[in-house]
């Protein structure tokens, strides 16, 4: 199983199409003032889970697999009948055990009271009873329908890459020497569990870094349920291999003389280059490279032979189209998640390890092909995500080639998308879905318990109808 | 706008909505399955058989329902209420790999039902296991289990094993009673609740579970104080399996030295010894990791022993390739250890008679054990269910398969706790 993903129950029942994850929304939707909220709630709930996951000191993995609950588990509910806080309580409380470290319910409930006691959220009615939890862990396994084994992209970044300098096959989890971020942390070695799970790719330690805080920041969307772990980690490395200067400059300089196939670099061309005319014979393993030089550095590495890049993810043997579309899907979440302010309570942010910082600084180097090139994408796949994209972030991404032009925080209505709005928002579509319940079951013609859905009598209803 | 009440229910109990939803959809226990009898209890909680109510599980004849054993965890109480408080990181272990696992050799799964503070899981039944094989054998027919059947079982088993290793999970609690056949003779590895998934830990096997697998059937390495081990405790289990099979007894019957008070993991003495009386006393040739090993120096002050697995195997296995196969399962050393894969190929296997695939077929009807007793529930509040119905497979043999449930609690080793004091000897049978 551990190895099999394709035997999986990750695999067999739950990755979904995009039309599975918008149906599930369909409730929420008749209860938001503006669909698009509900794509910043995605954000803000996977802050929270990190926020009290790192709380918890629970290790990345484990609030990645916390995380991947909680969609999950809405993917069948709604958010405005249910207790967010509480579910990403017990989704904390199940991983920590699904993960084989287990923690107290007492100190789950403690710490959710704390954590989303602050400030930022404002709840003061987190249960103190850990029977809650316990009895909202019960409706969750079920509705989990006890799939609690969880594939992550991390495990394939690590099989598929691994740090500059260090010995193959380490894989970092045997040196015992844990960054921030974990990168590496806890893994094993491995098969990949498709193609012919040959060659490693040599990447410096910040690009590696970078692609780990990539596949971080990816829970903060939908794609852990619309794609299979190891395309999110291919996507990541891709997206990392462009937005790391140096490893971007490595590529640039091998690939410019006029390879147009090479997708990534593709439009970079006209930059100055250096490189032989006749590249000299690229390594697809790196094997032998990285045993020669044990002490590598960004400056000796000019001096080895060049790894092919492209070519080793062009040996993956995974559609490189599905690749981009979700690089592209990730640069969507990260323009969507420019316009959201979380300020970290304390120096300890949740987003410490995140990638989110290297895009926004990328966005505004010149003469970086990906900029221009992304962002129009970017846009491109948040409208068919959603069909909720606000007008200004067409606008921006439109004039591409101001790519240093800031996004706006405040949208066009003077909304500034904050944890303390977003609770709002939260409250609000609750209550709506309360009155209507109410006014059902006071008609008296509750019995039918559903089908025509609720009386919606906010101007939501009208705009939602329309936009779909 | 919502009146007070409703507001006021919002803010106190905003998943009320939620859970009425929930518990409207819900199919029960009761509504699905008979349940048919008690089989058996441990630390775990209770395991009935059952029958199904669903039509489409009647199999075409449209009457019977499919059988099943279902397993209720134990609630967790406080005083006497049931409470939430938690689902235990064993049930929780148990139903993650079961959700990911499908092999002939191994149990199937086929639902989890999760109603009123308690779980339920709902297996494929199997009427036999291989501890009331070992009775059958020993008290009725005093007789060997014949090659035939020792080997296909044995075969079976590792079949099954390999694939749990293969998919990178260790049983870490294989036993005779664990190990089920159905009255098709397939074997079928039971109970994953102490079984873990090696593959890219968070934590070491050992920070978890400070002692796994009964005592009997406990690999050398272990009884060494080892922190970290693999794969070959499950193998070194299924050699002692193997030749439980093939003398009806544990071949290492030791006395497990219990915990103390702070929860350290004593030195097991004399299961040590009971090892060493067969194999004799290890030394570094055979197993150069033994002088690191936590409790080398403790095990250096026992008496020293002869090997004498040789003899041993002359009157039980009495074939050269059993006895060289055994041995190879007996390696003292984790790394030299016979592995699943190399074990299904061994000699032995090829070698007259071999294994098939009814582990039952070469047998008599009056060899084949009787089936499984079920019981009244002596503790009703688990699980209601109707009188006992008269017992339809009348095996009448005094002490035939008798006192499974006893048995099963006997080498139910680490257990304790669950079982109160009397009553239980009722699940007896006579």
């Amino acid at each position: 199983m551990a190895t099999d993903f394709w035997a999986s129950s990750h695999h067999k029942r739950w990755v979904v199409d995009r039309a599975s994850v918008k149906r599930a929304r369909a409730e929420d939707l008749l209860y938001v003032d503006d669909p698009e909220y509900l794509d910043f709630l995605a954000i803000f709930f996977a802050n929270c889970i990190s926020r009290l996951g790192k709380k918890l000191q629970l290790r990345q993995r484990v609030i990645a697999t916390a995380t991947v609950f909680f969609r999950r588990f809405y993917l069948k509910n709604s958010y405005c009948e249910t207790d967010p806080f509480l579910v990403i309580a017990a989704c904390c409380y199940v991983a920590a055990k699904a993960e084989e470290s287990p923690l107290p319910i007492k100190n789950v409930v403690s710490d959710a009271r704390f954590v989303f006691s602050q400030e930022m959220y404002g709840i003061k009615t987190f249960p103190s009873d850990t029977s809650k939890l316990a009895e909202m862990e019960f409706y969750l396994v079920d509705d989990l329908e006890c799939d609690l084994t969880i594939f992550h992209p991390y495990r394939t970044l690590m099989t598929l890459c691994y740090k500059e300098g260090s010995n193959v096959g380490a894989g970092g989890g045997a040196d015992g020497n844990i960054e921030a971020g974990e990168l590496g942390a806890g893994i094993d070695d491995g098969q990949r569990y498709w193609g012919t799970g040959e060659g490693r790719l040599e990447l410096h330690e910040g690009a590696l870094q970078m692609a780990w805080f990539i596949i971080n920041d990816t829970y903060r969307s939908d794609l852990c349920l619309l794609y299979p772990p190891h395309l999110i980690a291919i996507a990541a490395i891709y997206l990392a291999l462009v937005l790391h200067t140096p490893t971007r400059t490595l590529i640039q300089s091998q690939t410019a003389p006029g390879s147009s196939s090479a997708s990534a670099t593709g439009s970079a061309c006209s930059g100055p280059t250096t490189a032989n005319p006749t590249p000299a014979p690229v390594r697809r393993s790196s094997r032998q490279a990285s045993n020669a030089s044990s002490s590598s550095s960004k400056k000796n590495q000019q001096h080895h032979q060049p790894q092919d890049f492209v070519g080793f993810m062009a040996s993956l043997n995974v559609s490189m189209p599905l690749i981009a579309t979700i690089a592209q899907e990730i640069i969507s979440l990260y323009t969507l998640w420019d316009r959201y302010k979380e300020d970290s309570p304390t120096s300890t942010s949740s987003l410490d390890s995140s990638a989110k910082g290297s895009f926004t600084s990328n966005q505004g180097r010149h003469n970086s092909p990906f900029t221009t090139g992304t962002k129009r994408s970017a846009t491109g796949t948040n409208t068919s995500r959603s069909g909720s994209v606000t007008t200004n972030v067409s606008a921006s991404a439109g004039t591409g080639s101001h790519a240093g032009t800031p996004m706006d925080i405040v949208r066009e209505d003077g909304v500034e998308i904050t944890p303390v709005f977003l609770v709002k928002v939260l409250l609000k579509m609750r209550e709506g879905k309360w009155t209507d319940l109410a006014a059902r079951s006071g008609l008296g013609e509750g019995g039918d318990g559903g089908g025509n859905g609720p009386r919606a009598v906010n101007k939501i209803l009208g705009r939602t109808q329309a936009a779909g | 706008m919502l009146d007070e009440w409703s507001s006021s229910l919002l803010q106190t109990d905003p998943m009320r909505a939620y859970r009425m939803k929930r518990d409207a959809a819900h199919r029960t226990v009761q509504s699905k399955y008979t349940i048919l009898g008690f089989i058996s209890s441990g630390t775990y909680g209770r395991v009935y058989k059952a029958q199904s109510r669903d039509d489409v599980d009647t199999g075409g004849d449209g009457k019977a329902g499919k059988i099943h054993a279902i397993k209720k965890f134990k609630p967790d109480k406080e005083g006497d209420v049931v409470a939430y408080t938690g689902i235990s990181q064993s049930a929780i272990r148990e139903i993650a790999l079961n959700r990911e696992i499908s092999h002939e050799n191994v149990v199937a799964l086929k639902e989890v039902i999760l109603e009123d503070k308690s779980i339920y899981m709902v297996f494929d039944y199997a009427e036999h296991d291989f501890l009331q094989v070992i009775h059958h054998y020993s008290q009725t027919l005093r007789a060997q289990i014949p090659p035939a059947v020792l080997k296909s079982l044995t075969y079976q088993l590792l079949n099954g094993l390999l694939y749990l290793h293969t998919t990178h999970i260790l049983h870490r609690d294989l036993k005779p009673a664990n190990i089920l056949i159905t009255s098709s003779g397939t074997v079928k590895i039971g109970d994953l609740g102490l079984a873990r998934l090696t593959h890219s830990p968070l934590q070491p096997l050992f920070a978890g579970d400070k002692v796994v697998v009964t005592i009997w059937y406990r690999a050398p390495e272990l009884l060494m104080g080892a922190k970290h081990y693999n794969k070959a405790i499950d193998c070194w289990a299924v050699g002692c399996v193997l030749a439980e099979l093939a003398s009806l007894r544990p071949i290492f019957k030791g006395e497990e030295a219990k915990l103390d008070s702070k929860k350290n993991v004593p030195f097991q003495r004399d299961q040590l010894i009971k090892i060493f009386e067969v194999l004799g006393t290890p030394d570094e040739r055979e197993w150069p990791g033994i002088k690191d090993m936590p409790e080398y120096n403790n095990m250096k002050r026992l008496d020293h022993f002869q090997n004498h697995l040789q003899e041993w195997c002359n009157s039980r296995i009495r074939s050269s390739s059993g006895f060289d196969f055994l041995r190879q399962l007996f390696a003292y050393d984790p790394e030299n250890r016979l592995p699943c894969r190399e074990a299904l190929q061994h000699k032995w296997f090829q070698d007259e008679p071999k294994p098939t695939a009814n582990a039952f077929q070469t047998l008599a009807a009056h060899q084949i054990p009787p089936h499984r007793r079920i019981t009244q529930d002596d503790a009703p509040s688990m699980m209601p269910m109707p009188q006992v119905q008269p017992h339809p497979q009348g095996s009448g043999k005094p002490g035939s398969s008798a006192s499974f449930a006893s048995m099963t609690q006997l080498s139910g080793g680490g257990g304790g706790g669950y079982q109160t004091s009397g009553g239980r000897k009722k699940a007896r049978m006579g």
